[in-house]
Order: structure tokens, then sequence, then C-alpha cells
């Protein structure tokens, strides 16, 4: 018999705040540009420069804080991680080891269609590191990076499958997007994922050894990874059922290989790494008052959550659709931004959601990259709901849409003769009587109680008119006709 | 009894990466056990009901915040002409073999 | 007309300048000159800025032939401890590992002291990264005593103080972390001060222990220290423990005696003090003779301040010298192949045996190996000292130490590291309480060496330490001796 095995995983998630200047300095917080422009005398670990904490800083941590419900710590310390590496400027790190910002938290994420709540340890501040580029007789120190603030947002063990995971990410990186706390920009390494990974058997209730997948950078590596490592995992322990699981599973650090979708082991840890956490004396206690922390929940912005309850609320929009959209803060305002001209956001949505996302599949393109402006697709959704056009006749306008992005759909219906409604009753009844003659089964089918053969009649006549009799219309005479017919 | 012996000051050699000569170890080991031994005798003291000091001034009850603006910047050239080798403006290193990535 | 300069105060030689009794250029001149003569025997100095001096006296003339105005500091020559930043000079903390680095920057007290336009001369001698009670651990050479050329002067501010007590220059910085500032001035018969932790920014200075660091002056009279702490003891964006305290005169309304002041004698905790105890007694009688009230208080918990101390410092020292590895800047080994070799060999090329070991000391302190959590308890000592003095406050006004266990102690002859350690059982505890202190010269022992006694004072209550110093140096009445090699104009042209 097969036996069950249950995953168990818990994410690191480190993810840049969008500051001006760098945590700890004034340096801008900005990289891609020349080596070693963007840097101060902190950031490149100069004797008797000292970190001067940022408050912007802060206060990107502490909503993100309330926006996971978690308890914002009113004294927060700082502390020294010690380790020698090139891109490390002063070879240690300044993070919040002993008293972190948050504490506890969770976030909410609905898989296959059930909301699951997620919870979170702790977040705490720390800096970035600089890049250690490799080059093939040397390497090159690069420090634009180093000290850029990052909020490090740990969960609880608490996800049970690669899905799961990818599902708290997700939903994470939306409350990063909505709190304006992060460019989330996933290709700039803005946000990152470190893994940690065991499996056991369904009922057992301690864990098995972990390992730690790190610095996936992206949602789909994140599943990838995870699904290789649970699968690697099973498969040991399946195979050598006489062995322990320390004996099998090596904890160490491992990393994701995406050219060949394997995960390879990095290194094994022999002992708890040595880090030396010290206080940073150079910094003292962060002190946030109860009125600042209040000041900041009150004016904080929308989440996605509770924009999702109100998509659903409001404008009658699915679940499904109200998760995809606000799982994306730039596609929600984008609808929203829609919302407020049409007098259909269902329509509205099902254009962004389905049309245009289905033409544009596998092109590389979005609404947002080809420039159509959302009122566009807002007035397309009214054509459509005020009868104007036919969903037919929408999708070849969403077509035209896209060669041509800038071009209102108005104007774009009203300059192709082809996509001029059919509603001359004359002309319709004609062809009706046409399609009815040839389909004398159909009625008799439907008189016999065959309600399909009714949909099959309109279907035909639309194919006849080239999707532009107004379905109304057509509905209308097509019951008449069928009813006076005998 | 000093708990200090050479595998100490092998580990510890190797986290504060100063290479040392033997003799250099055995200097070291005789100093730090005298050392050690000597501030071990805090051991003996009751701080069992005493919190960790994390702040030396009682008067500082106000955060020393910096507002987010740029300024302040170092240079490159000024940066890199301390540097004891540099290459496309980048501090230049032996190769990095093993591409151990931390934290 | 220049006769006898080296014999004034700062003060006084800023008045001189400001009534044209003297040039900025020939204040400039004639100290560098002593200092030509003098430093080849004491090793105070490891760089005289000679040029930019001059350049700045220079700028100093005209600006008063133009009437413009003045600052503070006009026309006062200072020497800088080695170990605080001047932008584009060198800063080698006494160290081979920085021995060509050159500081991208100005550490906020050398731009107070640029502002009001002092005269910086040149860059004092230290013991290695401040860690020392010597300055016999400098890479370069050690510095001597001016009043026993055999002796050190102390440490690890051995180069302040001896250049200050040889007359080469009015006033220096120096630093403390453990007495660094307040034993060499004892040892050189010095005003050394410690102010409040927080009163002087420490951006510029190379950290060794950062919660225990403090820049402070060292003068050979106390309104100096006064004048210039006016300019030094402000704010600082760029130190996150900088204090925001308002401006205070340290040179008005000096009181006349001890009237109505309270002065707390640990006597339990010095009991053991040894020969130089008399010498103490005699300081607590001319206490009294101004009118103190002294009492007995209890401090026996400084009994644990050394071992506090050396956890502490070290562990922070340990993170704070991980920087110096070759990669940015300083010394990197030609040996080095790998990026490993570049730490370990960089590293042990370029420091010397006692920052080693310190490293080492503080690198165990908070290793995960041992079980002992060192750390966490010295923290703990350290709340324990200062809620000890707390409550001695609330009983005194000041607490009156000695500096120093001994008088100054001949080159070499403190080998074993307990020994020398032992050095700042009477200073460390102001850097573990982050209180003022101030060390004033008290007299002399039998061999004429110096001697010195600390004021101490609640935190912030710097003002009041340099205050009563003034009235106690006056009582004491030797602020105008001067050491005998030195003692003397210089034959110049």
């Amino acid at each position: 018999m097969k036996e069950l095995w249950q995953p168990v995983i818990g994410l690191e998630i480190h993810a840049q705040l969008n500051t001006q200047s760098k945590i700890f300095s004034s340096a801008p917080n900005r990289f891609g540009d020349e080596p070693n422009t963007n840097i101060s005398t902190v950031c490149t670990g100069q004797p008797g420069a000292l970190p001067v904490l940022n408050k912007e800083a802060v206060k990107k941590a502490v909503q993100f804080g309330l926006g996971i419900e978690g308890t914002i710590s009113e004294v927060s310390t700082f502390d020294r991680k010690s380790y020698f590496y090139p891109d490390s400027p002063r070879n240690f790190q300044i993070t919040q080891f002993y008293h972190p910002i948050i504490h506890g938290g969770k976030v909410i994420a609905e898989i296959d269609g059930k909301e699951q709540e997620f919870y979170i340890d702790h977040v705490h501040l720390e800096d970035d590191s600089g890049s250690l580029k490799h080059f093939t007789s040397f390497g090159g120190v690069d420090y634009n990076r180093a000290g850029s603030p990052l909020i490090e947002i740990v969960s609880k063990p608490c996800m049970h499958s690669p899905k799961e995971a990818a599902a708290y990410a997700t939903a994470v990186k939306s409350i990063l997007e909505y709190l304006d706390i992060s460019d989330c920009n996933m290709d700039e390494g803005s946000i990152r994922f470190d893994a940690n990974v065991s499996v056991r058997k369904l009922g057992e209730t301690s864990l098995r050894p972990k390992t730690e997948i790190k610095n996936l950078n992206s949602f789909n590596f994140l599943q990838l990874a995870l699904e290789a490592e649970i699968e690697r995992q099973i498969n040991l322990y399946t195979k050598h059922p006489e062995k322990e699981p320390k004996e099998l599973i090596k904890q160490g650090t491992y990393r994701w290989d995406g050219a060949h979708k394997k995960i390879f082991l990095m290194r094994v840890k022999e002992h708890a790494e040595d880090y030396r956490y010290c206080p940073e004396p150079d910094l003292p206690p962060l002190i946030l008052t109860k009125k600042y922390i209040k000041a900041l929940e009150k004016n904080l912005p929308e989440l996605p959550r509770e924009q999702y309850k109100r998509y659903i609320a409001n404008f009658h929009l699915s679940p499904y659709a109200s998760q995809l959209l606000t799982n994306d803060k730039k596609l929600a305002s984008y609808f929203e931004k829609g919302a407020a001209l049409s007098t259909s956001p269902q329509s509205l949505c099902n254009l962004i959601t389905v049309e245009f996302a289905g033409q544009l599949k596998d092109t590389g393109t979005t609404v947002f990259s080809l420039g159509i402006p959302p009122e566009h697709i807002a007035k397309l959704s009214n054509l459509i709901e005020n009868k104007t056009i036919t969903g037919k006749i929408a999708k070849l306008i969403v077509e035209d849409m896209i060669k041509n992005p800038q071009k209102d759909p108005e104007a774009i219906f009203k300059e192709n003769p082809n996509y001029q409604p059919l509603s001359n009753e004359s002309e319709i009844e004609a062809i009706i009587d046409k399609i009815l003659a040839q389909n004398a089964q159909s009625i008799i089918d439907y008189k016999a109680g065959k309600k399909r053969a009714f949909g099959f009649l309109v279907g035909q006549v639309m194919q006849a008119t080239q999707g532009k009799a107004d379905p109304a219309i057509v509905n209308d005479l097509l019951n008449k006709k069928i009813e006076n017919s005998n | 009894m000093s708990e200090i012996d050479l595998k100490v000051i092998d580990h510890l050699e190797k986290l504060c990466r100063i290479q040392c000569t033997d003799q250099e170890k055995k200097d070291l080991l005789q100093r730090l056990r005298q050392v050690v031994d000597y501030i071990h005798l805090l051991d003996q003291i009751d701080t069992e009901h005493v919190a960790p000091c994390i702040r030396v001034q009682q008067s500082l009850q106000k955060n020393t915040l910096r507002e987010d603006v740029v300024k302040d910047q170092l240079s490159k050239e000024t940066f890199l002409k301390n540097s004891p080798a540099h290459i496309g403006g980048m501090i230049q290193v032996p190769s990095v073999i093993d591409k151990e990535e931390r934290t | 007309m220049n006769n006898d300069l080296y014999r004034f105060s700062a003060k006084k030689i800023n008045e001189l300048f400001l009534k044209d009794v003297i040039t900025a250029t020939e204040i400039a001149e004639y100290y560098l000159s002593r200092i030509e003569s003098h430093n080849g025997q004491l090793g105070a100095f490891l760089q005289v800025l000679s040029e930019r001096v001059l350049q700045k006296a220079k700028r100093l003339d005209q600006k008063k032939k133009e009437n413009k105005p003045l600052g503070k500091l006009a026309g006062i020559p200072i020497a800088i401890k080695d170990n605080i930043h001047i932008e584009n000079q060198i800063t080698t903390c006494g160290s081979a590992f920085l021995e060509n680095y050159v500081a991208p920057f100005d550490a906020t007290v050398v731009r107070l002291l640029e502002q009001e336009d002092a005269l910086l001369i040149g860059k004092t001698n230290l013991d290695e990264f401040a860690m020392g009670s010597s300055t016999e651990n400098s890479a370069f050479f050690p510095t001597r005593n001016p009043w026993d050329l055999t002796c050190t002067p102390g440490g690890s501010s051995g180069g302040s103080a001896a250049s200050v007590a040889a007359r080469l220059c009015p006033i220096s910085l120096g630093s403390d972390t453990g007495g660094s500032i307040r034993q060499p001035a004892a040892f050189t018969k010095t005003v050394g001060f410690k102010p409040t932790y927080g009163r002087v920014s420490r951006y510029g200075l190379v950290a060794f222990a950062s919660s225990l660091d403090q820049i402070g002056p060292i003068a050979n009279y106390c309104e100096d220290i006064g004048l210039i702490m006016e300019v030094i003891g402000s704010c600082c964006e760029k130190d996150a423990t900088s204090l925001n305290l308002p401006n205070e005169s340290y040179q008005e309304n000096i009181p006349a005696s001890f009237e109505n002041i309270t002065v707390g004698i640990p006597s339990n905790f010095i009991k053991n003090l040894g020969k130089e105890n008399k010498a103490f007694q005699d300081s607590i009688h001319i206490l009294k003779s101004l009118n103190a009230h002294v009492i007995d208080i209890d401090l026996d918990v400084l009994k644990h301040s050394i071992a506090t101390y050396y956890i502490l410092a070290t562990a922070e020292a340990s993170t704070n010298l991980a920087r110096f590895d070759g990669i940015r800047y300083g010394n990197r080994s030609s040996k080095a192949k790998t990026i490993d070799e570049v730490y370990k060999f960089s590293r042990q090329e370029g420091f010397g045996k006692e920052v080693k070991s310190r490293i080492m000391l503080g690198t165990y302190v908070l290793s995960a190996g041992h079980k002992a959590h060192l750390y966490m308890k010295a923290q703990k000592l350290r709340q324990m000292i200062i809620d000890a003095f707390d409550k001695a406050f609330s009983t005194c006004d000041f607490i009156v130490l000695p500096t120093s266990p001994s008088s100054a102690f001949t080159i070499g002859s403190l080998q074993d590291p307990l020994d020398l350690y032992f050095q700042d059982i009477f200073t460390i505890c102001a850097n573990l309480a982050g209180i003022p202190a101030i060390s004033i010269p008290s007299g002399f022992d039998n061999h004429q060496k110096p001697l010195g006694i600390q004021i101490m004072g609640p935190q912030l209550h710097d003002v009041a330490v340099v205050k009563y110093a003034t009235v106690l140096e006056k009582a004491f009445s030797i602020a105008d001796k001067i050491p005998p090699l030195f003692d003397r104009e210089v034959n110049r042209g």
C-alpha cells in the first residue's frame, strides 16, 4: 500500500523596501547602475562610519506588520551577525535577531476556492549585502546594493504543499505591493525566497530533518524546487525504510538549478552556523509609541484581502476573478480605473482577465505593456452591456485594440461596416425564415421538449448574420415564429 | 580549569580569519587561558534577577532616526583610491571557487 | 614676543592672536618647530600636518585682516589622535594594517574644530586601534613620557597626552574606551576628560568598542577643556548615539569651593590601593579643606568591572575589526591567492599581537561553542554597575577616585596581560556606566612622576564635572609645572 507523506514547508521571504535611501546611510537605494556609484562611507564599511536608521524603512516594516495583523514591538533592537564574505562590507550584517520589530501575524490565501490561513513567526529589518560577480580569473565586488533595506518575513512551518507555499508567497507579495512597501520586482531580486522543507508520514507529530533551498526568485521556481525536493525526500525514505531519517536527509543548503530543473547541494551543515550574534552598539533600541502605530494603522491603504471582499460585494465578481485581480496590485488598479467608467464591472473583468488575457497569452505582452488605456476597455464593456455589439463582435474589436492599442473601441466599432449590428427586424426575419425552412426537424424537436434545439437555431441565425444580429431580437422573433408555426 | 585548548584556538583562528604560526598559537593559548579563567570569575555572581543592559544612556529615550533623503554619497574614485586592487569600478578579489551563499 | 608661548593655555594663545600680539602663522610655526625638535625623543606624533596647518594659519591671518568673524578656537594648535579622521589625511590607528589608509571624510569633531578655526597640527601616536594602556603597542614606535623618557606615557592616547604635557600643542583629542584619555593624562600631568557617552560624536572615530568609546580632550588647564568641550560637545545626526542637549557654558560661574557639594568615596573598593594611597588621602584632605562634604559610598561591584569590560569590549572589537579584511582598503597580503588567504594573511600581517589576542578573546566570548554565555553575563554585570552608580549618585554629587593604581611604569615592564588590564581598574567603570569623568593632576610620587585624581559625575553632568575640576586644579596649584626636559624655548634659526 502506498504510504501517505506530508510535506512541511516554511518560507523566509526577503523583500527589499522601496525607500529613496539605504537603511543605514543616505546613499541612493538603487542598483543596476555603474558599479560602486550608489555608495556611502557606511555601506562600504569604512572605519569610523556609523549606521543611522532610515525612518521610512521603519514605517514600511510597521505597515507590513499591520497588514498581517502582527504585533508591533514597542521596543526592538538591532544585532550584528558575523560572517566573512567579500560582498559584506563590515563582515557583519546588521539584523534584528533578539528583538525583531514584528511578532506573529497571518496571511490569508485562497487555494482551490478555499480560504486558508498561514502564520508568520516574525518579521525583522536588516541590510542587504553587495554583489560579488564571478569572472573566470577573478571576482569583482560592487557595493551598490549593500545596505539596501530588507524585511525578512519568516513564516511558521505551516505549509503542506508547493501549491500552498506559492499561494502564501503570492499573498505576501500582494500585501507588499498594496502597501507600497516593495517594488516586488522578481527579476531584479527585490523579493527572494528561502524555503525550509521536510516530509513526514501522515499522522506523525514530530518533524523530520529539513533542508534549506536558498535564493529562489520566482513563484515558478519556488514551486518546482519544492516539488523536486519533496519527491527526493520521499524517494529516499521509501527506498531506505530501514535507515534513520537524519542519515538520509543531510541538513544542508541547497540551490535550485532552473536550467536542469534540479536542486543541488551547496554545502552540508556540520553544526549550526556560528554567527556570533551580538547587540549592535551603534544603534540604540528602536522605540515605537502606541500613538505612532495607531496613526499608521488608521492610514493603512486598502489591503488585497479587503479589496477582494469589496469586489465580490460591490462588483458582484466571482471569488475566482476577484482573487485573480487582487493578486496583482497593478492589475487591480487597472481594473478599478476601468470600473469607474464601466456600467458592467463583470463584463469589464471578463474582458480584462479572459478576452485580452486569452488573446495576449504567449505573446509576452500585457494590456499594460501595450499601453491600452483601461478607459477603452471600459467603453468596450459598455458597448456590450448596452447591446450595441454582440460578444462575437467584441472579440473582433479586442483583436483590433491589440493591433492598435491607442485606438478607441468606439471608433473601431463605428469605422468598420462589418461590425454594425443587424437590428433591422425584417432583414433578420427573412434570415430566420430561411433557417427555419432548412431545419424543420429542430422545430419538431423543440416542440417535443428538446430545449437545446432552440439554442441550435439561434446559433444558425447568428452564424448566418456573422454574429451581427442583435441576440435579443433573434430570440424574440424565433420564439414568435416557432409558436406560430404549425 | 580552563576550557580552552589548541582545538579552540584553531576554531577561533578560522572564525576570525587570522592565520597564526604554531608559536603564536601557543602564546595565544596561554594568554587566553589566563584571561578566560579570570573573566569566568563572573560566573559566581548572582545575576538572575538583573536584566541585561541594552542601553547605557538613560536620557536617550527618543529615536535618532534619519529622514529618507539621498545625500553625502561617497564617490567611486575616493572609494577605489584606498583599495588594494580594482577593475572596471569593482573591487577585485581572487576568484571565489566556493560560491557558497550566505543568508 | 614669542617668549614662553609654550607656557600658555590655549585660551591665552587665542587671546594673543585676537589682540594682534601674534599671528596664526607665527603660532603655527612656533609649535611646528617645537614638535620638530622634540618629537624625535618623544614619539608623540605619527604625522605632523605642517603644510596643512600653515595654509590654515595663513587663511586665518587673512580673515583677521579682513575683519571677518573668527571661530572660538582661532589660532589654537590642536593635535588629533590617529584614530580620528581628517579628510584626505592618513589615519593609521597605530596599525600596520592601515599604514596607507586615506580618510575619506572628516570626523564630526574635526569638522567642528575646523569651523571654529582651530589649527590642526598633527596626528598623535596610540596603541594599535586604541587597545592598550602604554602606547607601546603602536605598530610604528612607542611614545615616551615627557617626565621620564624611560617610562610610558600611558595609553592608549599616549601620543595625545605626551604632546600636550611636553607643550608641543596646548590641546589634543584622545579617545577613551576604558581609561585611554584619563590614565595617560594622569601619567603625564595633564587634564584628560571623558565626557558622558553620547556627548561627543563618534562619527569618524575608528571604533574599538562602540558602546564604550568616547572622544575627549587633553589639555594642561581645565579652562581649555571647557573651551573645547563647548565646541565638540554638540549633537551629530551621523551618530545615532549622539545626545541632543542644550548648549551650556563650561567657563562661566566657576564656583569658589565645594561648598554644599557632597563627594562620595568608595573606600572599600579602593582600600587595597597600596603605595599611592597616601597621595589620594592627601587629595581628600584638600577636598575637605574646600568645604566638600565627603561621604563613604558602596561601589564594591566595581571589582568586577575589569572582567565585565574585557568581555564587552573585546566582543564589540572582534566585530568592529572584522572589516579590516584586505578587500576594500588597508593591507592585502601579497602572498594571498584565494579569498580566504586574503583574509587570513592580510590580518596576520596587519595586526599586532595585542589586537589579535583581543579579537580572539572577543570571538571566543561571542562564539556559540562555549556554554557559559559570558556575553550575557557581562551585560547583566554592566547593568548592576550602572545601578550601583545611580544609587551612589542619589547620595552624592560627585565620586572621586584615583585615576590609576600607580604612576607611569617603565617601558616594557608590564608584560602580563592581567597586570596591564589592572591599570584600568579605576577608569573602566565610567565607560561601563557612560558617565563623565575627568582626571586632573594631583601631585607627584617619590620619583617625581605625576599622579592623577578623577572626578566623576552622573550622566549629562559634564559641565559640573569640569567646573569642579577647575576648583580642585586651583587648590592643587601645580598646573603650571612643565616637565624639565621640555621647559625651554627651542633655539630657532
